[in-house]
């Protein structure tokens, strides 16, 4: 078999594997290593920080409607708007909308782990109760 | 020879240019630093390094949730002790850094140096201000009785908010290194990963501390 038969071997076998990964090695034009889309404009990251700014403060007068209002309702409002902002934060300041899906994978992952883990702890300890 | 040389003259299939990455996989079937899954290996590591803590500050979460409000504890309580507004503020300062870090990232990414370096000591000096805030709530709470062996709603909570404290720490020295390698002509617009790593650090450091701000601060306490 000669050279050029083994590159061009390799080179079939690279594609092939990249299909079955379903990965790209290159990046689409215009767009870095590990995007999918383009990262927002910073006029779009002045909006994100803005709205989460707002969602922190009705978080805090939420707070300040302890006695008013049922706790269980606040405990409900405040964790939304938790993940409200999290989500806002993971999703568009790290990327995790733009970039390669194996990043948020990897993160939720983690996340999912570290909350059902901790959850059966405290279940199991009767914090909940 | 760059990464976006290499792909112009090898491969010349990719028409716009790309910075260049370790490991970022421009050139196609030729690129030494190509990876089996398409994505940086620096990148990943930093991905899987932020999963795996989650775990971690899960962990003294979970212990500071335990404890809370557990008859019989000495010392004062959380209600006793949380000033609301100040940490408002101080978390509003760390929301605020997250911004500044991404403009960070952008400008490297457009090549605008200068922006960079602004950007860049703006989120370290937002964060070095968030310590400050911590620091001298720390010591208010100690003034007033809540040391770390006080009791064990004191070690729970010292122990969470020290450890975020300290993770952001890190990223500021972190920033500002980047910040120097900038000064000094050495952070091109190649290097925007780099930057984009410890980006990646800085907003993780920022959505723990919206889960602490939440749990911690303004979830009702038991019994309050």
């Amino acid at each position: 078999m000669t050279e050029g038969t083994i590159a061009r071997v390799e080179d079939e076998v690279e594609v092939v594997a990249r299909g079955e990964l379903g990965h790209t090695l290159e990046s689409a034009p215009g767009l870095l290593p590990g995007e999918i889309r383009p990262h927002p404009t910073p006029f779009k990251y002045v909006m994100i920080a803005i709205v989460l700014v707002i969602v922190t403060a009705f978080e805090i007068a939420v707070s300040y409607l302890d006695g008013d209002i049922p706790d269980g309702l606040i405990v409900a409002l405040l964790m939304i708007m938790m993940v409200v902002k999290f989500a806002g934060v993971a999703s568009w300041y790290m990327h995790l909308r733009t970039d390669k899906p194996i990043f948020q994978r990897f993160f939720v992952l983690g996340i999912i782990s570290a909350v059902v883990l901790y959850a059966v702890v405290l279940a199991s300890l009767h914090t909940f109760s | 020879m760059s990464t976006v040389e290499q792909s112009a003259e090898v491969g010349g299939s990719t028409s716009t240019p790309v910075p260049s990455h370790d490991g970022g996989g421009g050139a196609h079937g030729h690129d030494p630093h190509a990876t089996a899954t398409g994505v940086t290996n620096t990148k990943l590591a930093m991905w899987l390094f932020l999963s795996s803590d989650c775990l971690f500050f899960g962990a003294f979460i979970a212990a500071y949730l335990l404890y809370r409000g557990r008859p019989g504890q000495v010392g004062p309580s959380p209600s006793d002790l949380f000033d609301i507004p100040f940490t408002s503020a101080t978390s509003f300062i760390l929301l605020m850094s997250s911004l500044t870090m991404v403009l960070a990232l952008a400008a490297i990414q457009r090549g605008d140096h200068r922006r960079v370096r602004i950007w860049l000591l703006a989120t370290a000096l937002l964060g070095a201000t968030f310590i400050g805030g911590q620091v001298f709530e720390f010591t208010e709470f100690t003034r007033e009785g809540l040391t770390v062996s006080e009791s064990v709603f004191g070690s729970t909570f010292y122990l969470l908010t020290g450890f975020h404290g300290a993770h952001v720490t890190i990223g500021i020295i972190w920033l500002l290194s980047l910040w120097g390698l900038s000064n000094a002509g050495r952070l091109e617009q190649g290097d925007s990963e780099r930057v984009e790593i410890a980006g990646l650090y800085w907003h993780f450091v920022d959505v723990v501390w919206i889960v602490i701000f939440t749990v911690i601060y303004l979830v009702p306490q038991p019994g309050s």
